[in-house]
């Protein structure tokens, strides 16, 4: 099976071992329906002889106990095993470190690079193929669970609580994941995408994201830059290289790049940024950022052409 | 027992067709010039007079002896209500005399209720009398000024109200050609300048911002916002809907020209300074000066020198507020993050600046 979003497509080992014991789980359980079920015709339609053995202690002692108690501890173990395998097992000494914050409704992403400086980044998670990958989890506000299910069960995000997670990419791909944990009213739109690029690729995207802002190339962009930071989104967002240094809502330094818009709620097109500036809190409502009708149509398409063109 | 109950309801039956008949006939006559009789006058008296103890809030009335409350009172005073109720040395207007019934001189009448009582009265007007309610129900912090005024009305003169309703703007045209071109007194009520001040004369109370060196396209928003009825003010929506487009930008443009007014206070706290600078990520509160400093937006007030409790008091009403205009919907989320202190110490953060570094 293939999917964007499906824990039956692993592409990676955690993903594959939960697929494995999904598997298990439904073949295991399909047994035991079919046992109960003739089980059951044999107690109502059987022979008087079928169904004197039915009915005798043995029958109930080994169907009713003993079966249950083997299956179910066979089970157990099965799936701590599996736990284990996941958990605790060692991330590669060269794994890349990637902080990722739960925030009502986005996630907040923060890289190092290779002098430890921290490079922020918003509900994009992009990761080298075949490396180790330990995400640091937390939580801004209240439970979020991080859940991307072709790289790997969720994990809980706990106020006050750091929890890591591993992950590998087997090969390159977009991957989706989703807030698995009822968050508050925009729950449902929190979804983020991890992006598994080569390692060289993957080197070549992580200088550039962590550089300064590119240059507002022309007299559009120019004019909408000098909006951006006029009409106040500096305060909230920030982009690395202006004054605009805000740190409530998602780093913009590279929003131009980005697949989606607004936890991977909307395609990142021109049309979907400027209404989401203007009409937010219909597009995802309950979201941080006010609706920003100050501007003049020509204004805005300014605005929506200097973000486009953060790449 | 029954026959009686029979009866009762026959004659009540038979009392609501007469009067509907009575009604139809159109025998009553509804004319003002003929009053009321002395019982109907009394029956409606009394019901108004209960009608008003019954209904007026249980709140406790900010402090009324607060010469900035009194002074906004008197400024709107002067626009809304002493064309009918006539003022200190001016006597209640002889066409409204006809009206029934005829509005009181309120200088004498006040005394009569409590604060909470002339309360309701001014915020929801009266039925059947010609009182009309406050223009907004959504500004109590108004109506609280206009009952501040007429506590201090009965001992006002003539010169003492004049100077809390005009200010210094000329409350006559001097000249005959004055008086024909435009009647007199009345073109001094719209005057901007009797609340805001004009030059460099500051507003009338502290409580009215200080429009000078705001930017013009600001003005106009507000204006127009005011008109529209999106922004809610019982004082500025009458005034703003009677001006032209063209007025209010000529205003705006004036008072835009002005240079601005010094610092109103002296409090620097370094934290509030830091909140006004940085913002506070972890409460979710931005930077004020991001939108309200002089590179910011033409449509953005610039907060330098503002007056601190017009600033406070704007927050409180924005706390509460409806967002309806493209700012108050930026502005109103973040005015609820503040708590009152972060207010009170913003406000007086921003009066004290001086307006040349913002």
């Amino acid at each position: 099976m293939t999917g964007l979003q499906s824990m039956f497509a692993p592409m990676g080992p955690e993903a594959a071992l939960i697929a494995d014991l999904a598997a298990v789980l439904f073949v295991g359980a399909a047994v035991v329906l079919t046992i109960v079920v003739a089980a059951l015709w044999f107690a109502m339609l059987g022979s008087s002889a079928a169904r004197r053995g039915l009915a005798a202690e043995r029958a109930v002692i080994v169907g009713g106990i003993v079966f249950p108690i083997v299956a179910l501890a066979a089970l157990l173990a099965y799936g701590l095993w599996v736990m284990r395998a996941s958990v605790a097992s060692p991330a590669a000494s060269n794994a890349m470190r990637i902080e990722v914050t739960g925030e009502q409704w986005w996630w907040r992403v923060a890289y190092r690079d290779g002098d430890g400086r921290r490079i922020e980044s918003a509900n994009e998670i992009r990761i080298p193929v075949g490396r180790d990958v330990v995400l640091t989890l937390r939580s801004a506000d209240v439970i979020h669970s991080f859940w991307v299910p072709s790289l790997a069960g969720k994990v809980d995000m706990i106020p006050g609580r750091v929890n890591t997670l591993k992950i590998v990419a087997k090969q390159p791909g977009v991957y989706r994941g989703q807030c698995a944990e009822y968050c508050g009213g925009a729950h449902a739109l929190m979804a983020l995408e991890v992006v598994a690029l080569p390692e060289a690729e993957f080197a070549s995207w992580l200088a550039a994201e962590g550089a300064q802002a590119t240059d507002a190339a022309g007299e559009t962009e120019r004019q909408g830059r000098e909006l951006f930071l006029a009409a106040g989104c500096g305060a909230c967002h920030a982009i690395r290289g202006t004054r605009a240094d805000g740190r409530i809502g998602p780093d913009l330094t590279r929003v131009g790049a980005r697949r989606q818009i607004a936890a991977a709620t909307l395609p990142a097109t021109r049309e979907n940024l400027a209404r989401f500036i203007v009409d937010g809190q219909h597009l995802k409502p309950g979201n941080g950022m006010p609706p920003f009708r100050v501007f003049s149509a020509e204004e805005l398409s300014a605005v929506v052409a200097y973000l486009a063109s953060l790449k | 027992m029954r026959r009686i109950l029979y009866t009762a309801l026959g004659l009540a039956a038979v009392g609501s067709v007469g009067l509907l008949l009575f009604a139809w006939s159109g025998l009553y006559s509804v004319a003002a010039s003929r009053g009321h009789w002395p019982m109907v006058e009394w029956v409606l008296e009394f019901g108004m007079e209960n009608s008003v103890e019954t209904h007026a809030p249980n709140v406790t009335p900010p402090r009324l002896d607060d010469p900035d409350l009194i002074r906004l009172g008197a400024g709107h005073f002067l626009f809304g209500c002493a064309e009918c109720h006539g003022a200190p040395g001016t006597e209640v207007g002889l066409v409204v005399r006809g009206m029934l019934p005829p509005p009181p001189d309120l200088s004498r009448r006040v005394s009569a209720w409590t604060d909470q009582e002339l309360f309701w009265i001014v915020k929801n007007g009266i039925k059947y009398t010609g009182m009309p309610a406050w223009p907004t129900l959504d500004r109590d912090d108004e109506v609280w000024a206009l009952i501040a005024f007429l506590r201090a009305l009965p001992s006002l003169d003539q010169a003492a109200y004049r100077a809390l309703a005009y200010g210094d703007v000329p409350a006559e045209p001097q000249s005959g050609e004055g008086v024909a071109m435009s009647g007199g007194a009345s073109r001094a009520l719209g005057a901007c300048a009797r609340c805001h001040g004009a030059g460099d004369r500051p507003p009338l109370s502290a409580l009215v911002p200080r429009l000078h060196g705001q930017p013009a396209e600001m003005l106009v928003e507000a204006l127009r916002a005011f008109a529209a009825g999106e922004r809610r003010s019982g004082i500025m929506e009458p005034l703003a809907a009677a001006l032209s487009r063209r007025a209010a930008e000529e205003v705006a443009t004036y008072y835009a020209g002005l240079a601005p007014l010094p610092p109103t206070s002296t409090v620097q706290a370094e934290s509030i300074g830091r909140l006004a600078a940085e913002g506070d990520a972890a409460a979710e509160i931005p930077a004020c000066i991001s939108c309200h400093d002089r590179q910011a937006l033409a449509i953005y007030p610039r907060l330098a020198a503002q007056s601190a409790r017009y600033l406070e008091n704007r927050l409180r009403v924005l706390w509460y507020a409806q967002p309806r205009t493209p700012t108050q919907s930026i502005m109103v989320p973040i005015a609820r993050r503040l708590s009152e202190q972060q207010i009170r110490d913003l406000s007086a953060y921003f009066a004290g600046l001086p307006p040349e570094q913002r």
